[in-house]
């Protein structure tokens, strides 16, 4: 006779055990430093250790001192870089993932390859092109019209060039893997039904590559609030990025708990827009899971 | 497995060296950390027995040919971390990070002011380091002030690159004797709005910008003084055509005609495109200026020796190899920065240094220099005076 063991209802599932590693490496290595951070926005300024009273005055200098300019900046530049990459991107993606071929392969390379060398030469690499008088630029236009084309340097514009260069990968390949993702048939169908091209893009192609569009505009967003060597290398500090921010307090002011309340206040933000963005995304039709 | 090779390997791929970092750079350093880490737990007791020389350090001790050279003569490996800031490499042994570091290297006030009176540093022999002080050039004559603590009892480290650091005009647009006349009132020029950058050396910017402003650096201020400051930080940072944590860019930005001078600056930012033929860049250290009559800031490097609970049985040895005639060359020529070293007073250390070398730091100005330098020290207000300078950066956007 074989008797049967009453499933304890403290058993873990095997999918439960099989989580709890990353679980762990979860909590230590995002969990806790974030609650470090977290933490030290509510001690007073310029403390080291968790030893002062709690208060909001780090949350109270950031509206007080003009830090929400950075914010708009910041946000303004990365939602800008976020369209211009949209906007590069869609017909690349279209073509790695529908016209290409044999060629995508080659292609998706030459887009790959700027990743493996480091963003701040790519970035420096950019000055030399774009410096008055000796600028690779400026050169060729003189040589070849004449005119003088003054800086193209150290503003708005060439932060954004800077954001939109380095991010564009970021865009592409989530972007293409969502348009390879629309079933040619659909498609098809869609053009013996009497739609026309726009009504097939429109209403049949954009949905159905939604999700891959909307991961690459998620990942160039939240990478370009982050950045920082663009408006230092190509920007001339005429803007003073988020991240820069964080960098000077938590450097040469000395203020640790300033500079978490901003980090905590960008992390807010950012995590606001992710997931009112992730609400809209069904990852488990962009993995192809139905 | 050569585990120790492995680790010095790994903690040499260290990203820190290569400031400006971005953050990339950081997930690698973290990577190659977390690795060495793991590895150093696996390795054989004899080998983690003989640990490496560790080093919170500018730039001028981590030249290969200054680690390798002591590595072979001393059978010790060293590890460094480039410093961010002074006040922030201070606040990391503040911490309790004095059990990581071995030797730190700092400027001019900080083990006299800060470090040797929280007991971060410690003492050094006078015997074996006093004579190397009556070699070095006069101003470092012993008991030199800022390797003594305040009560001129106990020596806190040895001295070796020294310069003032101030601004540099390119003299193809502006002469050197032009700038050392208008000295810090040059940026105060309407004529100069958008001409100028400024090497985003934040301490040494607000130091500057005190100077500009008419007021002594290091003396604490009224009310009056800091609207003064505040007025003086906003024009500057509003008039500047470029700010750039990098020299090379501002270098560069000379060059192309995009500016005509830069602060912070010196024989620091400047001495290795000299090198290369670009005598055009000049670092000009002014007459006169607000601090006691006096228009340029002199700074040192002075090596210490932390107050590790494990105290490394090399540290001392470090401190008196770098000394020696060929490591003071390899110091003051490393990385390629050329600078000014108190050794210079030595023949057989001049004697290494090409006419070249000796002119990409401006060595037939270094008495000058200093003469018309105040000492660089704690700017009483520094807190204050920092928030309004990061204020107005982020007002011009």
């Amino acid at each position: 006779m074989t008797t049967r063991v009453p499933a304890s209802p403290f058993r873990l599932s095997a999918g439960a055990k099989c989580a709890i590693p990353l679980g762990l490496l979860f909590l230590v290595a995002f969990v806790a430093p974030l609650s470090i951070v977290l933490g030290f926005s509510f001690l007073p300024e310029r403390t080291f250790g968790f030893t002062g009273e709690l208060t909001l005055e780090n949350y109270e200098h950031f509206f007080t001192e003009g830090y929400y300019g950075t914010f708009l900046w910041t946000f303004g530049l990365a939602f800008a870089a976020t369209c211009c990459c949209l906007v590069i991107s869609y017909p690349v993606a279209y073509g790695l993932a529908r016209v290409f071929g044999g060629w995508a392969a080659i292609i998706t390379l030459i887009f790959v390859f700027p990743i493996f060398v480091s963003e701040n030469l790519r970035l420096v690499g950019w000055t030399l092109v774009l410096l008055k008088g000796g600028g690779v630029l400026a050169y060729t236009i003189n040589m070849l019209t004449g005119f003088e084309t003054g800086t193209l340097l150290y503003g708005p514009g060439s932060i954004l060039l800077g954001l939109t260069y380095v991010y564009l990968p970021f865009m592409i390949f989530p972007m293409t893997l969502g348009i390879s993702m629309v079933p040619k048939e659909q498609v098809e169908a869609a053009s013996d039904l009497g739609a026309n091209r726009l009504q097939i893009w429109r209403e049949v192609e954009l949905p159905i590559a939604m999700p891959g569009i909307l991961i690459g505009v998620l990942l160039t967003f939240v990478l370009a609030v982050g950045a920082i060597a663009e408006a230092k290398i190509l920007g001339g500090q005429s803007i003073v990025p988020i991240a820069h921010s964080i960098q000077h307090e938590f450097t040469y002011a000395q203020n640790w708990p300033l500079g978490s309340a901003i980090s905590v206040l960008a992390i807010v933000l950012v995590g606001i827009m992710v997931f009112f963005v992730l609400s809209r995304v069904d990852l488990d039709r962009l993995l192809g899971g139905r | 497995m050569d585990y120790s090779r492995l680790v010095k390997q790994l903690a040499h791929s260290n990203p820190l060296r290569h400031a400006p970092m971005n953050r990339r750079d950081a997930l690698k350093g973290i990577g190659a950390t977390a690795a060495a880490a793991g590895m150093a737990s696996m390795m054989p007791p004899s080998a983690q027995a003989a640990r490496e020389l560790t080093m919170l350090t500018w730039d001028g001790y981590v030249d290969t040919r200054v680690l390798d050279t002591f590595t072979d003569r001393h059978k010790t490996n060293v590890k460094y971390e480039l410093h961010t800031s002074d006040p922030d490499s201070v606040n990391k042994l503040r911490a309790g990070q004095t059990n990581i570091w071995d030797i730190i290297n700092l400027n001019n006030p900080w083990a006299r002011e800060i470090m040797w009176p929280e007991n971060l540093i410690v003492e050094l022999p006078r015997e074996r380091f006093d004579p190397y002080f009556e070699k070095m050039l006069p101003m470092f004559k012993p008991p030199y002030k800022w390797a003594m603590s305040q009560d001129e009892a106990h020596l806190l480290g040895v001295c070796q690159r020294v310069d003032t650091f101030d601004f540099v005009v390119n003299t193809d647009k502006i002469s050197a004797d032009m700038g050392k006349d208008q000295g810090w009132d040059l940026f105060n020029d309407p004529k100069m709005k958008g001409k100028y950058g400024i090497l985003a050396y934040d301490n040494w910017n607000i130091m500057h910008m005190c100077l500009g402003a008419g007021l002594h650096p290091f003396k604490e201020k009224t009310d009056d003084q800091v609207a003064k400051f505040e007025k003086t930080a906003r024009a500057w940072i509003n008039g500047a055509k470029v700010i750039s944590d990098d020299f090379n860019a501002l270098n560069l930005a000379i060059l192309n005609g995009e500016i005509d001078a830069y602060f912070s600056g010196g024989t620091y930012s400047v001495s290795a495109a000299r090198m290369e033929g670009e005598n055009q860049l000049y670092h000009v250290a002014p007459k006169s200026g607000a601090a006691d009559g006096k228009g340029a800031i002199n700074w040192i490097e002075l090596n210490s020796a932390v107050n590790n609970p494990d105290f490394h049985p090399a540290a001392f040895d470090w401190l008196e190899f770098i000394l020696q005639p060929d490591v003071c060359y390899y110091v003051g020529t490393a990385g390629g920065f050329l600078l000014p070293i108190g050794q210079l007073s030595d023949p057989e250390v001049l004697a290494k240094f090409s006419k070249e070398e000796l002119n990409a730091f401006q060595w037939d100005e270094f008495d000058y220099r200093i003469e018309s330098a105040v000492e660089y020290d704690v700017v009483p207000d520094y807190n204050k005076l920092y928030d309004i300078y990061t204020a107005a950066l982020r007002d011009k956007s």
